[in-house]
């Protein structure tokens, strides 16, 4: 009877996270939604009477959006994730590598959409699609190779600690350079807005607040991870590279996970 | 447990985050306790609007003509089909497939782009009927709202979507 008992207040704690999850994907919609919807309504208001007070709530708003769009699920975020669990690093790290994503992010971004835009003219969602296919599958074929590395690394620095901090930095940018190469189809969307708004200066710099909100959002996701790290590299003691193992693991599989999803988009 | 939660989140964050956000105003007219037809009208979000309008307008006159309206079923309307149309008929929990739309008409209006189109010669009953408004790419958000829907003779629930991988709305005829 007591066992029973346990079971349905397991299964009932466990219905709980999910509903609270479910509840945490609609509250993120809703305010995306929200937020969006302002944006774009701000963006359209913008006169030279009142132009720098509401560029600068229009920045605001593009940095929550970054924000908030980014704790959305996203391959970045995993990218990172997993790239933490498989490697020793302190909270500046995981800072610096969602800036440096944010940034290649930004760059990208604003690249697409207005080479896109003068460049090809015609068809912008076409060539949008098409191209955000090519940089995905880049991006897939790096996070591929990243998670080959990392459990390489995994591997030697088990026979051979001290060579891994050099090595580790290069890592670093080819994680944030795989995950920032797509660029985020919600940054190009506020952009393209812009420049059809002839507002071409706010286009970019709301590409970069939005960025940054983003990164922001990218670095808590490595924090946690490292955390995760922290207390799983404690409680495995010298087994520690099993976790870095199964980090690069992870990797690999999600470069995997995207080569299959681009063909179904 | 844990184990389970972890390999959820390690799901979903793989999933991709919703970049256009589509209102759905559903009209449904019942006969005899049977749906018999839903005009539908979707409102695509003002950015996502202004890039497909520019794009769509070919023009530029701020309309979406015949030809216009035309390309756009063709090339944008009709390629949702594989996604059913982001909307899930399900009789007795079985889901069918999405009735061919007829009708079809795209617009601009405030500076947003409508599509408007019908499902016609149904019969479906409304106690076994649920309809299921969301993409499992994850990629479009479908918003419904209870005032979004006119409905003749009875009333409509709208709930959320209990799915773990996307977001969506659930519309029953009570």
């Amino acid at each position: 009877m007591i066992f029973i008992l346990d079971i349905e207040w397991r299964y009932n704690k466990q219905m709980y996270i999910l509903e609270l999850y479910n509840q945490f994907l609609k509250q993120l919609i809703m305010l995306q939604y929200q937020l969006n919807s302002y944006i774009s309504t701000t963006i359209r208001s913008l006169s030279d009477d009142n132009s720098l007070l509401t560029s600068l709530l229009i920045l605001g708003i593009a940095f929550l959006y970054g924000l908030v769009h980014a704790a959305g699920p996203g391959h970045g975020k995993a990218l990172v994730a997993f790239y933490f669990t498989s490697n020793k690093a302190n909270y500046k790290k995981a800072f610096k590598m969602g800036y440096m994503i944010s940034i290649i992010h930004a760059i990208s971004a604003l690249l697409f959409t207005f080479g896109i835009f003068y460049i090809l003219k015609t068809m912008f969602r076409r060539n949008f699609n098409e191209m955000s296919a090519i940089a995905m599958q880049i991006s897939a074929g790096m996070i591929v190779c990243v998670g080959v590395y990392l459990i390489y690394e995994a591997y030697k620095s088990k026979k051979l600690k001290e060579l891994q901090i050099e090595k580790q930095n290069k890592s670093e940018y080819a994680v944030a350079l795989s995950a920032g190469i797509v660029p985020c189809p919600g940054v190009m969307t506020i952009v393209l807005f812009c420049i059809v708004l002839k507002q071409y200066f706010l286009g970019i710099l709301a590409a970069i607040t939005m960025s940054i909100g983003m990164g922001l959002t990218i670095s808590l996701a490595g924090i946690l991870s490292i955390t995760l790290h922290k207390k799983a590299g404690n409680f495995l003691d010298k087994k520690g590279f099993i976790l870095e193992m199964i980090g690069g693991f992870l990797v690999v599989l999600l470069g995997i996970f995207l080569f299959s999803s681009i063909g179904h988009r | 447990m844990k184990i389970t939660l972890i390999l959820l989140l390690i799901c979903n964050i793989l999933f991709a985050h919703p970049h256009t956000f589509i209102e759905v105003y559903p009209n449904v007219s019942i006969h005899n306790d049977k749906i018999t037809k839903i005009s539908f009208q979707w409102k695509l979000d003002e950015m996502s609007s202004s890039m497909l309008i520019m794009e769509l307008d070919q023009n530029g006159d701020g309309k979406i003509d015949k030809d216009e309206n035309t390309f756009i079923y063709e090339n944008y309307f009709m390629p949702l089909v594989d996604y059913n149309f982001y909307t899930d008929i399900s009789i007795q929990e079985k889901v069918k497939r999405f009735p061919t739309p007829s009708n079809f008409k795209a617009l601009i209006k405030n500076n947003r782009l409508y599509y408007n189109f019908d499902i016609t010669n149904l019969q479906l009953d409304i106690h076994t009927t649920k309809f299921d408004f969301g993409d499992t790419d994850f990629f479009v958000a479908m918003i419904l709202k209870k005032e979004f829907v006119t409905i003749n003779e009875r009333d409509a629930k709208v709930s959320d979507l209990d799915n773990d991988f996307y977001f969506g709305y659930r519309m029953e005829i009570q």
